[in-house]
């Protein structure tokens, strides 16, 4: 009996031991789709990203860029998660560099951020509604509950209720557009919330009255009015006169370095990386 | 390998699930610790400050480095309401379906019938929750939201809700149809495993097939049927994918006394508020918060299990299992 009990704790422990680290780098990998060529060697530096579903379009393309130019130098793993995810598992060293659309908060300690690029934020609404401009207090009003039908929105074309969809507050589009265009003044309570860009594009797509905010490359297929007399475009992000940018960032525990230093500079500097930016986003330089 | 040893080691295997399924309990009742300790019982009420997404905005954004500040004060009716008649409305409509379709599999459906139906309810079970989510976006919301809600009713309540055909009738409509097959193919195997004398008994009285079916084998099914309706409820509690897609994802709890726009209200349940706040598990305060839906949602399918087993039990003398 004593030799049944001693037995069973023992594999007990010895399958805790195999289970948990399986289970911790499933999940940090599980999501991944790695950006990576043909690959044999075993000694070149391996680079794991997690984070923002917003970023991880452009960190793949420049990992992919990167890998095309110095094809020996490094190997590239990417998962998504949300920018709240990569800032944690950066900051527990599970991940070489988190993604994050969200600016630093005071909260974040023993972490660097490295900006890497910029983002235009456009407020959408439905085809339908060829809302041409909206300035920030129509923004605020809609956004903010106080107006509530399309009547009343300046430059409308339909009339009837106003549907506001936003992101979920982890989020963090959510984070810059309370920063960027309502001044971190309250989101109305009837608002409805989507986990990610594509499900608000989506809404706003198919409902007639709805009104909400995606990063520019989800614009397609919707109206995007001008907000503050400037239209949400790639050229007048670039320039400065769009007021809807946010920033995306790298994050690295503590200063980059080694191999993750020298990718961050490579995009931050190199001209080829610039290029690759400026396909859908705003460069830096 | 010699049976003992068999006996030792699959002994062992069972102890790890056991050991994990404990130290998942406790690590989740752990980490929901202080959103209930802070809220007590009103965590499961009503009002407080705002309105409950403007309680887990606050809770997310509030500081992690400084304990003292860090807000927990949530009151998560809202989310506990959207899931109940949510749920509950899929389970009682589901329960209906399943119980009558298996009579018609087992009792009535030619053989040629029978041999579709019965791998394509099969295959209805085990379609993934996000492929019917996505039909929920793209076809039932916009149908609902343009073409059975009127403008008139979208007026009437704009002051408190946004109607938009992301509902709580879209999302009972969806979960029924996701949980129904379950109970379809649990009950189906309990139909066919009623004794033939039972029945023939019954026919050699001159009673009709669907008395027949109706008074003995139902009736001897009983604790089947229960045991179909607490699985498939069990489903429908965690199901967070296809809710979050099509439930409207408000912190609303509508309200039966609107009459018929009661089932145009969106709705946010548990599962989903969960799964839409992941991104922000690492906040302590709004991961405590999350957690603490979680514990809710572990202690109701355990007193489900509980609920369905005494349900069962005095059924069971006249039944099958």
């Amino acid at each position: 009996m004593s030799r049944t009990r001693a037995l069973g704790a023992a594999m007990a422990v010895a399958g805790l031991a195999t289970a948990l680290p399986a289970t911790a780098s499933a999940m940090t990998d599980s999501h991944g789709s790695s950006a990576e060529p043909s690959a044999q060697a075993a000694q070149r530096a391996v680079i794991t990203m997690s984070g923002s579903t917003s970023v991880a379009p452009l960190a793949a393309r420049l990992a992919r860029a990167y890998v095309r130019q110095y094809p020996r130098r490094v190997r590239f793993r990417l998962a998504q998660g949300g920018s709240d995810v990569g800032i944690a598992d950066v900051s527990a060293g599970r991940v070489t560099i988190g993604n994050s659309s969200r600016d630093p908060r005071s909260s974040d300690t023993g972490i660097f951020f490295n900006k890497i690029a910029r983002d235009a934020l456009c407020v959408v609404t439905n085809p339908a509604n060829r809302v041409p401009d909206m300035s920030q207090p129509t923004v605020q009003a809609v956004f903010g509950g106080r107006t509530r039908d399309w009547s009343q929105v300046p430059g409308s074309t339909i009339t009837g209720p106003i549907n506001v969809v936003v992101r979920t507050p982890a989020s963090g589009t959510q984070d810059a557009f309370n920063a960027l265009f309502m001044n971190r003044q309250a989101i109305s309570s009837a608002a409805q919330q989507r986990a990610s860009n594509g499900l608000i594009q989506q809404t706003v797509r198919s409902d007639r009255n709805a009104v909400g905010y995606v990063s520019l490359a989800f614009a397609e297929g919707l109206n995007v009015p001008a907000y503050r007399g400037v239209a949400c475009t790639l050229r007048d992000s670039r320039s400065g006169a769009y007021l809807g940018a946010r920033n995306f960032w790298m994050v690295t525990r503590g200063r980059a370095t080694g191999a993750a230093a020298k990718f961050i500079q490579w995009i931050q500097q190199s001209p080829r990386a610039q290029r690759v930016i400026s396909t859908e986003w705003v460069p830096l330089q | 390998m010699s049976d003992a040893r068999a006996e030792l080691l699959l002994g062992a295997l069972a102890c790890v699930v056991l050991l994990l399924i404990a130290l998942m309990v406790v690590s989740v009742f752990a980490k929901a610790w202080p959103s209930f300790a802070n809220n007590g019982a009103a965590w499961f009420g009503s009002g407080g400050d705002g309105t409950v997404d403007q309680q887990l905005e606050r809770i997310f954004n509030s500081p992690s480095n400084n304990p003292e500040a860090a807000a927990y004060e949530i009151r998560a009716w809202p989310p506990l309401w959207g899931t109940a008649i949510i749920t509950l409305g899929a389970l009682l409509i589901g329960l209906v379906f399943a119980v009558l379709t298996a009579i018609f599999i087992v009792e009535f459906a030619p053989e040629r019938m029978r041999r579709v139906l019965e791998p394509v309810v099969r295959l209805l079970a085990a379609v993934p929750s996000v492929v019917y989510g996505l039909i929920g976006v793209l076809v039932l919301v916009p149908f609902v939201g343009n073409e059975l809600i009127s403008q008139e009713r979208k007026e009437s309540v704009i002051f408190v809700v946004q109607l938009s055909g992301n509902s709580i009738l879209v999302a009972t409509v969806i979960l029924t149809v996701m949980i129904t097959p379950i109970m379809i193919a649990i009950i189906v195997e309990t139909l066919r495993a009623i004794p033939r004398a039972w029945t023939e008994g019954s026919a050699a009285l001159g009673v009709n097939r669907w008395r027949t079916v109706w008074t003995i084998s139902v009736r001897a099914a009983r604790p089947a049927i229960i045991a179909a309706a607490v699985l498939a409820t069990a489903r429908a509690l965690g199901e967070a994918i296809m809710l979050s897609m099509v439930s409207g994802s408000t912190g609303f709890a509508p309200n039966p006394i609107d009459g018929l726009t009661f089932f145009f209200e969106p709705a946010r349940p548990l599962a989903a508020t969960i799964v839409e706040g992941a991104e922000g598990f690492s906040i302590g305060p709004f991961g405590a918060t999350l957690y603490a839906m979680g514990a809710v949602l572990l202690v109701s399918s355990f007193f489900l299990s509980l609920g369905g087993y005494f349900a069962k039990r005095p059924l069971a003398k006249y039944g099958l299992r």
